[in-house]
C-alpha cells in the first residue's frame, strides 16, 4: 500500500520534473547556445518480494542534454571562416566602393594632369597654358593624396577594429576561465553537469571563436582549455593568458597583436590568427591593404621620378635646364624599435629608376660589414648588400647608410608605401617649367649644298657638358666626284664623337681624328645628338648651339606628354594607366573571391548550425506534446496515489 | 536530417528573404545608373580594360583638339603666305616696268618710292603676329621680332625651328613655317648660276664698272654633267691690232683659259663646261662679266638692291645698260622668292588635308572607343528588367510562404 503511494510519488515527482524541463525549454527556446534537456527516466531499485521482483517506480537519472561535439565543432570551424570573409570582405568592399567612384578614383586626374602638358604644348610662351599645366598638376598630387588618405583611413580603422577585437577575446577568455571554476566546482556527478553553465561556456566560446579562430580541447574536471593559432594557449584551466594590441616596432601607425605577460610584451607574428574576425582584418591588412597602397604609391613614385628624368633635359623660360617636376619620392623607412639603443644608423633611400621599382617590402638586416636586404615575399633582390656610406640602386631605389650601425640593427624599408602621400610638386613658377629642348640648329643660308640637319636631341649627360655657345660643324669635300672624301670637323676641343650609322654600327671619334661623313648617320657628342642628310657641298656649314629666347619650342614638353602612353612601369611593361587598371583588377578580383567565400562560408555556416540544432535546438510543437505527455503522466500518477489513497480508506473501513 | 528546430525555421527564413532582397536592390541600382558593372567586382577583367580604353579615348579627343590649334595655325600661315606672293608679284610688275629704257629719273624714283612701300608691307607680313602674342614666322623664338630693316634688306632674328603639335598618336606636325625658310632660301639666278655684270672690288682703285652697254644672258645648263660650280669671268679687250671686240672666259678657281680670245659677236651663244649664255650690246675694253653658282638670297636684299639701283641709275647708255642688267637679275630673283612662297604655300595645304584625315579617322576612333566601353561596361536594360521582375516575384513568394509556414503551431490547438 505505501509501496503503492510512494510508486505514486515517484510517477508525480518525475511528471514534474518533465514539466519543468520541458517549461525550461519553452521558454529558453530563443536563448542563443541553449541546448535543449530532457529528463531521462529509469526504474528504481526493485524489492525482492519473495514472488518475484516487484518494482518501486521512477526516477530522473539524469536530465540530459541534448548536445554533440562533433557537429558544434563543425559549426565552430564554418563560423570561424564566415567570421574571417566577413571581415576581410566589409574591408575590402570600401576599396571596391572608392575605385568605381570617379570622382576620386586617380584614372580622370592621371588623364587631366597630361592633357595640361598638352595644352602648354601648344602654346608654350603663354603663362596662362603654363600656368594651367601647374595647377592640373596640383590637382593630380590631390588626388594621389586623396587616395592615399582613404587608405590611411582604412589603415586605422584596421587598427582600431584590432584594439577592440583584442579587448573583446580578453573579455571572453576571462569569462570562460570563470565558467570553468564554476563549472568544475558545481560538476560533482560526471553524469550530471550544470547543463546551462555548459551552454553558457560553449556560447562564449562560439562568440569567441567569431573574433579569433580556436582549438578547445577537454581539459581536468570538465574544463576547457581554448588556444589559438598554432597552439598558443589562451584559456588554460581556470587562468586566462591577455593579449594586447601594441604598435608595431617598425612603424607607430600600425597596430599588431602580442601576449602580455608581466612586465613585457612579446608580438605575436601575423600568421598567428587564422580565422575569425582579427584573422580577417590581419590577412587583409596584409594581403590587399598594404599591397593596394604600395601599387599606387608606385605609380606615384613611377610617374614622379619618370616625368622629372624627362624635364631635367629641357629647357624653361628663363634659357635654364629643368630641375625637378616633382619633389623626389623617398622610401619609407622603419626603423625597429628594439634596436641597439647604440644605433646611430640612418638609411635614406630616393626613387632614382622608375622602371625598376616594386610594390614589395624589403627587410633590412646589418650583420656587422654589410646592410643586408631581403624581400618580404621571399624573391631575390640583387644587390643584396650595401656597405656604409655607399649609395647604391636596388630595385629602383638608390639606398645610402649612414652613421654606426650595430650587429643585429634591424630595419623595415617600404619603397612606395608613402610615394602617394608624398608626391607634390616642386614647382611654382610658371616659367621653370621646362618645355623647350635645350639645343636648336640651323643651316646658313650661305651654304651651297642642300645638306640637312636634324633639330637636336638631348641625353642625360647632357646635364654634365651643356653647350654655352653655338658649335659650328664644317664639311668638307676635297674630290666632289669621290664621295670617300667627305669629311666633318669643327667639334669642341676634347669632346668624343659618335657615329652611329643608318645600320647600326657605331665608332667613336677622339680629338685629332679624321671624321668621315655618311648621310643620315646620328652624330653625338657631349649629350647632344643630330643628324646630317641631304647633300652639302665642300665648305658649307651646320650650327647646333643653345636654344636661346627659344620659348615657342615644345619638343621637350611633346616628349614629357608622350610619357603618358610610355611603357615604364614594371620593368618596361607598363604604362601609368596600365599599373593602376592592374590595381583595380587585383582589387575586383580580391573583393568578388570574397563575396564568393562569404556565400559558401553562409551556406558552411546554414548546414553546420542545421545539423547543430537537429540535436540542440528546441522545436516548440515537439516540447508541446511533451506538454501534454508529461501532463498526462502526471494525472495518470495521481489517479495512482487517488486509488492508493483509497485502497487505504478500504482499509480503515474494515474496522468500523 | 528529419529534426528541425523552431529557430531554424525562422532563420533560415529570414536569411533567405534578405538574400533575396539584396539581390533585388542591385539589380534596381544597376537600372538606375545603367551601369551592369558598378564596383570593379562586377567584373574586374571588364573594369581594368574599361579604363584602358577611357585612356584611348581622352588621347584620341586631345589630338582633335591639337588637330584644331594645328589646323588654324596652319590656315593664318596660309593666309600670310598668299598675300606674300601677291605682294611679290606686284614687286615683279614693278621691276618690269622699272626695266623701261624710257623712264626718267623722276619716274624711277616713283618706282623707287613703290617698291619702298612694298617692302614695308613684306616686312609686315614676315612679322606677323600669331594669336597669343608672338610670332609666327620666328621659329623657336616666338617672341623675338623675326625681320629687322637694315640698310641692305633685313635681318632674320629668329632660329629654324619647326614648331610641332602630336596630331596623332605617333604623328608631330610642324604648325608653321620660319622666316628663313621663307624668305631667306631663295635661290638667285637660273638656279644653278648667276650671271651679272662684275662688281668691282672695292679695295682696287683700278677696278672700274662696267662703261660698254653690254647685256648678258640669264643662260641656261646645256649639259649638267660638266658644270663644276665654280666661278667664271668674261673678259672683253679690244683687240690692238684689228681693233674689234674680243672676249675670253677664265675659271677663276684656277685661273685656267676655258675660252681663248674670241672675237665678240652680239647675241652669239657663249658655252663652255656644261653653262650657255650670250651677250648683246656693246661691250667696252676691259668690261668684266661674271657666272657665279646659285646661292641663296634674301627677298628683302633682292628688293633693296632693285631699289638701290633705280636710285642710283644715271641717264645714258652705259647707265642704262647697268639698271637693265640689275633688272634682270631681280626679275629672276624676285620669280625664284615667288616660287619658294608657293612651294611652302603647298607644303602647307598638304599638311591642312592631312589633318582633314586624321580628323576623320579620329572621329571613327572615337565611335568605336565608345562603344567598346559601352559593351564592357554598360547595361543590357532588356535582360535587367526581366532579372528585376523575375526577383520580385520570387521575393513575395518567399515573403508570403514565410508567412504561411511560421504561423503553423501547435500551441495554437491546445
Amino acid at each position: 500500500m505505501s509501496n503503492l503511494l510512494s510508486i505514486g510519488k515517484t510517477g508525480l515527482m518525475a511528471a514534474q520534473t518533465g514539466i519543468a524541463t520541458t517549461g525550461h525549454n519553452i521558454t529558453n527556446a530563443t536563448v542563443p547556445g541553449y541546448s535543449r534537456q530532457g529528463i531521462v527516466q529509469s526504474t528504481t531499485p526493485p524489492i525482492q518480494q519473495g514472488v518475484g521482483y516487484i518494482g518501486t517506480g521512477t526516477e530522473v537519472a539524469q536530465i540530459k542534454r541534448y548536445y554533440d561535439n562533433f557537429l558544434n565543432t563543425q559549426l565552430l570551424n564554418a563560423q570561424a571562416n564566415q567570421g574571417s570573409v566577413d571581415a576581410y570582405l566589409g574591408q575590402i568592399s570600401q576599396i571596391d566602393n572608392m575605385l568605381s567612384d570617379s570622382t576620386i578614383g586617380l584614372s580622370p586626374a592621371l588623364q587631366d594632369f597630361f592633357k595640361g602638358v598638352q595644352t602648354a604644348n601648344s602654346t608654350p610662351s603663354l603663362q596662362a597654358a603654363r600656368e594651367s599645366m601647374l595647377s592640373s598638376s596640383q590637382t593630380l598630387t590631390g588626388r594621389f593624396h586623396e587616395v592615399s588618405g582613404r587608405l590611411t583611413e582604412l589603415q586605422n580603422g584596421v587598427n582600431s577594429s584590432i584594439s577592440s577585437t583584442v579587448n573583446t577575446i580578453n573579455a571572453y577568455s576571462t569569462q570562460i576561465a570563470d565558467l570553468n571554476t564554476k563549472i568544475a566546482a558545481a560538476t560533482a556527478d560526471p553524469l550530471n553537469p550544470p547543463n546551462d553553465l555548459l551552454d553558457q561556456r560553449d556560447q562564449l566560446i562560439r562568440e569567441l571563436n567569431q573574433q579569433v579562430k580556436v582549438t578547445v580541447l577537454p581539459g581536468d574536471n570538465n574544463m576547457l582549455n581554448v588556444s589559438i593559432g598554432s597552439g598558443q594557449p589562451l584559456v588554460v584551466g581556470v587562468s586566462s593568458m591577455e593579449l594586447a594590441s601594441t604598435t608595431s616596432p617598425t612603424d607607430p601607425n600600425r597596430t599588431v597583436v602580442a601576449y602580455q605577460t608581466p612586465g613585457r610584451q612579446s608580438v605575436l607574428p601575423d600568421d598567428t590568427f587564422s580565422g575569425g574576425a582579427l584573422g580577417g582584418l590581419i590577412a587583409f591588412r596584409n594581403e590587399t591593404l598594404d599591397r593596394v597602397q604600395n601599387q599606387v604609391g608606385q605609380i606615384a613614385a613611377g610617374l614622379a621620378d619618370a616625368f622629372n628624368d624627362q624635364h631635367r633635359l629641357g629647357q624653361d623660360l628663363n634659357g635654364e635646364l629643368g630641375g625637378d617636376f616633382f619633389a623626389p619620392i623617398k622610401a619609407y623607412v622603419g626603423y625597429d624599435t628594439r634596436n641597439s639603443p647604440l644605433s646611430t644608423a640612418k638609411v635614406e633611400g630616393i626613387v632614382t629608376d622608375a622602371s625598376k621599382l616594386t610594390t614589395a617590402d624589403y627587410n633590412v638586416t646589418f650583420d656587422g660589414t654589410n646592410y643586408n636586404f631581403e624581400r618580404a615575399d621571399g624573391v631575390a633582390v640583387t644587390p643584396s648588400s650595401v656597405a656604409p656610406n655607399t649609395p647604391t640602386e636596388i630595385d629602383g631605389v638608390t639606398y645610402n647608410f649612414t652613421g654606426d650601425g650595430q650587429d643585429g640593427d634591424r630595419f623595415q624599408v617600404r619603397p612606395t608605401y608613402q610615394a602617394a602621400a608624398d608626391i607634390t610638386v616642386a614647382i611654382t613658377d610658371y616659367k621653370k617649367i621646362a618645355l623647350a629642348a635645350p639645343v636648336s640648329t640651323s643651316v646658313p643660308s650661305s651654304n651651297k649644298g642642300n645638306g640637312t640637319i636634324s633639330a637636336g636631341v638631348v641625353d642625360p649627360s647632357y646635364v654634365d657638358t651643356p653647350l654655352t655657345a653655338p658649335v659650328t660643324i664644317a664639311f668638307h669635300q676635297t674630290d666632289p666626284a669621290d664621295k670617300n672624301t667627305r669629311t666633318i670637323d669643327g667639334f669642341p676641343a676634347g669632346t668624343t664623337v659618335t657615329i652611329k650609322q643608318p645600320n647600326g654600327t657605331e665608332n667613336t671619334y677622339v680629338d685629332g681624328d679624321t671624321i668621315p661623313y655618311t648621310e643620315g648617320a646620328t652624330i653625338s657628342f657631349n649629350g647632344v645628338s643630330f643628324v646630317l642628310a641631304g647633300a652639302p657641298k665642300d665648305g658649307d656649314t651646320f650650327t647646333i648651339g643653345p636654344n636661346t629666347s627659344g620659348v615657342g619650342d615644345s619638343r621637350n614638353g611633346v616628349l614629357l606628354a608622350g610619357l603618358q602612353t610610355k611603357n615604364i612601369l614594371n620593368g618596361g611593361s607598363a604604362t601609368f594607366q596600365g599599373g593602376y587598371a592592374s590595381t583595380v583588377n587585383y582589387v575586383g578580383n580580391k573583393t568578388r573571391e570574397m563575396q564568393v567565400g562569404s556565400a559558401s562560408a553562409t551556406t558552411a555556416v546554414n548546414q553546420a548550425r542545421a545539423s547543430q540544432q537537429s540535436v540542440s535546438g528546441v522545436n516548440l510543437d515537439e516540447e508541446a506534446a511533451d506538454l501534454l505527455r508529461y501532463q498526462q503522466a502526471y494525472q495518470a500518477a495521481g489517479k495512482v496515489m487517488q486509488i492508493a489513497g483509497q485502497l487505504f480508506d478500504t482499509l480503515l473501513q474494515i474496522g468500523n | 536530417m528529419t529534426r528541425i528546430s523552431t529557430s531554424m525555421m525562422y532563420e533560415r527564413g529570414a536569411s533567405q528573404l534578405s538574400t533575396l532582397q539584396s539581390n533585388l536592390l542591385k539589380t534596381q541600382l544597376q537600372l538606375s545608373t545603367m551601369r551592369r558593372v558598378l564596383t570593379p567586382a562586377d567584373d574586374p577583367v571588364a573594369s581594368a580594360r574599361a579604363l584602358e580604353v577611357t585612356q584611348s579615348l581622352e588621347l584620341n579627343t586631345q589630338y582633335a583638339t591639337n588637330r584644331q590649334t594645328a589646323a588654324s595655325s596652319l590656315t593664318q600661315v596660309d593666309t600670310t603666305l598668299q598675300t606674300i606672293g601677291d605682294l611679290l608679284t606686284d614687286v615683279k610688275d614693278t621691276v618690269l616696268k622699272a626695266g623701261n629704257p624710257g623712264l626718267s629719273i623722276a619716274d624711277r624714283e616713283t618706282l623707287a618710292v613703290d617698291l619702298e612701300a612694298r617692302m614695308a608691307d613684306l616686312l609686315g607680313q614676315a612679322n606677323t603676329a600669331d594669336g597669343t602674342g608672338g610670332y609666327l614666322f620666328s621659329g623657336y623664338k616666338t617672341n623675338t621680332l623675326p625681320f629687322v630693316q637694315t640698310s641692305t634688306g633685313a635681318n632674320y632674328q629668329g632660329d629654324q625651328g619647326q614648331r610641332e603639335l602630336q596630331v596623332g598618336s605617333g604623328r608631330k606636325m610642324a604648325i608653321s613655317a620660319s622666316g628663313s625658310q621663307i624668305f631667306e632660301n631663295n635661290i638667285t639666278g637660273n638656279g644653278t648660276f648667276l650671271t651679272k655684270p662684275q662688281v668691282p672690288d672695292p679695295a682696287d682703285p683700278t677696278d672700274l664698272p662696267n662703261v660698254g652697254t653690254g647685256i648678258i644672258s640669264p643662260g641656261s645648263v646645256s649639259d649638267a654633267t660638266k658644270l663644276t660650280g665654280h666661278n667664271y669671268t668674261v673678259t672683253f679687250a679690244k683687240d690692238a691690232t684689228t681693233g674689234k671686240m674680243q672676249y675670253s672666259v677664265t675659271d677663276d678657281s684656277d685661273g685656267s683659259e676655258k675660252i681663248p680670245l674670241t672675237d665678240y659677236k652680239a647675241g652669239e651663244p657663249i658655252a663652255f663646261d656644261g653653262i650657255t649664255f650670250d651677250i648683246k650690246g656693246e661691250p667696252a675694253d676691259t668690261d668684266k662679266f661674271t657666272v657665279e653658282p646659285s646661292k641663296n638670297q634674301s627677298i628683302f636684299e633682292t628688293v633693296q638692291n632693285v631699289i638701290n639701283a633705280l636710285r642710283t641709275a644715271g641717264t645714258g647708255p652705259t647707265a642704262g645698260a647697268k639698271l637693265t642688267n640689275a633688272m634682270n637679275e631681280a626679275n629672276q630673283n624676285v620669280q625664284n622668292a615667288s616660287d619658294n612662297v608657293l612651294s611652302v604655300l603647298a607644303s602647307v595645304g598638304a599638311r591642312g588635308k592631312e589633318l582633314d584625315y586624321l580628323d576623320d579617322s579620329g572621329s571613327e576612333m572615337n565611335i568605336q572607343y565608345k562603344s567598346q566601353i559601352s559593351d564592357l561596361v554598360e547595361l543590357d536594360e532588356i535582360e535587367a528588367a526581366t532579372r528585376f521582375s523575375q526577383q520580385l516575384s520570387s521575393l513575395q513568394a518567399a515573403q508570403q510562404t514565410f508567412k504561411s509556414a511560421t504561423s503553423l503551431s501547435l500551441f495554437n490547438y491546445l
